[in-house]
């Protein structure tokens, strides 16, 4: 075992000497959790400044945000805004890159810190999500409402508080109606559709209200965590290190891997253990398999949303291949599970990979003539140019993550700016896009795609002979660093911290659809009902289909339930409109 | 749209019969454990393992025995019980059909016997793997009265072991002062 800290040279320093220029004395402590990960402690008070400051003036962007109730070893709660900074936000900026936590502390007598969502809009679900967890108060926090907690919860539980309750605890519900109050758009004509709660586009539930102004939309807002399993509370009270992975795997159905690797990484980065090479290179093959299956995916649903079902029906015989190899390489479709905290279980053997890159060339062939035809088809672009517009500066303030953030011209890709595994060892190429619509977004997955197939023939050829798995390392307690992975969707960013009883004593899991939500809203301005299913999917969500939208028109106070079904097909056929 | 129409003829018919005709898995396909009870030596590797405590271990201190047993509503074929054995009792099979009409088919269990402590005389450890220790030791070629003796030590529990060992060592460190 090596500690990879003492051995590389720490890379960013620059960032961390101009924020003690900017704030002197207000930066009370700097730690270094790897070479390019660093936490800063800072005052409550100024902690909106700092993070403002790496944010825009550093070229900074949102990681995640994880609160942790240190109570236990220093009496306090403490909050770490977690940013990628990067120097500059250019297209191709090749400034050091650096992933800084500004943490401040906060007295459990006075649970509450100045919120930074004023300054930088994309902390926004960050801090409402503390407020439900910890029960801190983000003051100055503009959105009041609860984000990850039901209507029904009671006040004054914080489930991810140490004293607050068991983790098999289910508090009798408090309310039987849903209290959630829409952010409620008035004017001379406008009308709220409410999409939800229950299934909207693939798999999970979540309700939208979208408000239209005859056929054009005007604002959008949404109730999303109907489906919260509690996992990080799970993780932290049931399950030992190496059963956590397992349990990564299971967050999301299509990125299950990515949140495996995340995780892993996580915590063999905060004991300093080397993962033999042979292992980063299964790794990577794994995560690009897993990203040739997603895309195909979403590119599948992009032919069913604008009518073009033999289209949506192809990409899914095909996607077929994948699912096959995924199936060879690991043992199981999806759930790969061949992680363990050091490396993974299962080598790649000769047979296997033989087999794979013959696979491999007959994806390349397939999804080659498939593409093509998609996009000779005229519907597609007609219906995805210019529609669903994430603009620039909306992407700039939000953090939005992968393809939805390089269709809107920035070339941020975690593989490159922040290299895991093996991505530094072979060659490829960031896909970006400045179209800011469905069209950049759909043709960057079709891209990323080629490159992923690519990108797993070279790894088979390249990977080195050796061990798959780092073993007899003791675990410490309380260190903590951060894990990520490029997933299909974006990256997915874990902060982990270890305890003293084998079990880990804070496990923060960000999911890359979670940093595109918030932006969703700008990206449905402006559009037409019409398109609203075809801009949800475009950002490749990982939640659900709504069975059913209901149509409340504000002047005449009267609700009007559509079938999702209906809505889908308005969105398929555009004619006879549900709202007439 | 042409090309569409020759790619859909030339593809044919993508869908598979099934499950009308078996599907086949990838070698390697992780499926339902199969557990070999044989084999078996009760010593809950597999149990501590198990992410989803879809294999647990209860133990019958009065009646004297120890029972393994497997809940497929809970496994998520991870394959970590296979990896722990230390005996190779418990493989995966490709086995994935598993709806059943009555939930109780989804358990299966085993009963384990536990050795009484030649002191004490209290339950405390299976004895197959009490066997399985001792084999170990025959093949490591540890002399014959060297196993006797050994024998008789891993029948006692440990609590009997550790009354029994502190004097010794204490008289031991006594003679050396």
């Amino acid at each position: 075992m090596t500690v990879l800290t003492e051995e590389k040279p720490k890379v960013g320093k620059k960032y961390i000497e101009a924020l003690r220029a900017r704030f002197g004395a207000s930066i009370l402590d700097e730690s270094w959790q790897a070479p390019d990960q660093v936490t800063v402690t800072v005052p409550l008070n100024s902690l909106p400044e700092v993070v403002e400051n790496l944010y825009y003036e550093q070229g900074g962007w949102l990681a995640t945000v994880v609160a942790n109730d240190e109570r236990p070893l220093n009496a306090q709660f403490a909050i770490y805004y977690v940013l990628s900074v990067e120097g500059t936000t250019g297209p191709s900026g090749d400034e050091e890159k650096v992933y800084v936590a500004v943490r401040a502390q906060i007295p459990p007598h006075q649970p509450e810190f100045p919120s930074v969502t004023p300054k930088v809009p994309a902390a926004i679900w960050y801090e409402r999500e503390v407020r439900d967890m910890f029960g801190l108060q983000p003051v100055g926090l503009p959105d009041e409402r609860r984000l990850v907690l039901p209507d029904d919860w009671p006040d004054q539980l914080y489930p991810l508080r140490k004293d607050t309750m068991d983790y098999r605890y289910r508090p009798e519900p408090t309310t039987e109606d849903e209290t959630y109050e829409f952010i409620n758009v008035e004017g001379e004509g406008i009308v709220q559709v409410p999409l939800g709660p229950l299934h909207m586009t693939s798999d999970e539930p979540g309700h939208f209200r979208l408000y239209v102004d005859g056929e054009y939309i005007v604002d959008a807002d949404y109730r999303l965590f109907y489906v919260h399993r509690g996992m990080e509370k799970l993780a932290e009270s049931r399950l030992n290190y190496d059963q956590v992975t397992f349990l990564a795997d299971r967050i999301c159905g299509i990125c299950g891997y990515a949140h495996n690797v995340a995780y892993s990484t996580s915590i063999e980065r905060a004991l300093g253990i080397e993962v033999p090479a042979r292992a980063q290179f299964i790794r990577t093959i794994l995560l690009e398999v897993e990203r040739l299956h997603s895309h195909l995916l979403n590119l599948g649903l992009a032919c069913h949303f604008v009518g073009f079902d033999t289209g949506f029906m192809q990409f899914f015989r095909i996607r077929e291949k994948a699912m096959k190899m995924a199936e060879l390489l690991t043992g199981s479709r999806k759930t790969y599970g061949v992680n363990l905290i050091g490396g993974v279980r299962r080598d790649i053997l000769k047979e296997q990979r033989t087999t794979t890159l013959q696979l491999l060339k007959e994806l390349r062939d397939d999804a080659g003539r498939l593409v093509a035809m998609f996009l000779e088809t005229p519907n597609i672009v007609q219906r995805t140019q210019n529609i669903g517009r994430l603009e620039t500066q909306v992407a700039r303030d939000y953090s939005p993550v992968g393809p939805t953030l390089r269709g809107s011209g920035f070339a941020r890709d975690i593989r490159t700016i922040h290299p895991y595994c093996a991505y530094d060892r072979v060659p490829w190429t960031v896909i970006a896009k400045d179209g800011c619509d469905i069209l950049a977004r759909t043709l960057i997955r079709a891209e990323e795609f080629f490159e992923s197939v690519s990108m797993v023939e070279r790894c088979l050829e390249e990977m080195p002979e050796g061990p798959v798995l780092t073993e007899g390392f003791t675990y410490k307690p309380y260190q903590f660093a951060l894990g990520y992975v490029e997933a299909p969707r974006g990256e997915d960013i874990h902060w982990s911290m270890l305890g003293d009883n084998q079990k880990i004593y804070r496990w923060k899991c960000r999911a890359s659809s979670y940093n595109n939500w918030p932006s969703l809203r700008y990206m449905l301005r402006g559009n037409t009902i019409s398109d609203a299913p075809l801009i949800v999917a475009s950002i490749d969500p990982c939640y659900s289909c709504t069975e059913r939208v209901t149509v409340v028109d504000i002047r005449k106070k009267k609700a009007t339930i559509v079938p999702y079904k209906e809505m889908e097909r308005y969105c398929i056929e555009r004619k006879d409109s549900p709202l007439k | 749209m042409l090309k569409l129409i020759k790619e859909v003829l030339k593809v044919g018919e993508a869908t598979l019969p099934y499950p009308f005709e078996p599907i086949e898995q990838m070698p390697g396909f992780r499926g339902k454990p199969h557990h070999d009870p044989e084999r078996c030596i009760a010593c809950a590797a597999c149990a501590i393992a198990c992410p989803p405590n879809a294999l647990t271990i209860t133990t019958d201190f009065d009646r004297g025995f120890q029972t393994w047993s497997l809940f497929m509503g809970r496994c998520i074929y991870c394959g970590r019980c296979e990896e722990v054995c230390p005996t190779g009792a418990i493989t995966l099979s490709p086995d994935f059909e598993l709806a059943v009409m009555n939930k109780q088919d989804l358990y299966e269990r085993a009963d384990y016997k536990l050795v009484s402590c030649q002191i004490c005389g209290l339950y405390f450890a299976p004895l197959k793997e009490i066997e399985y220790v001792f084999e170990l030791l025959r093949q490591k070629d540890m002399p014959e009265e060297a196993l006797a003796g050994m024998r008789s030590r891993l029948e006692t529990c440990p609590e009997c072991r550790r009354k029994n060992d502190v004097p010794k060592v204490v008289n031991l460190y006594r003679e050396e002062v």
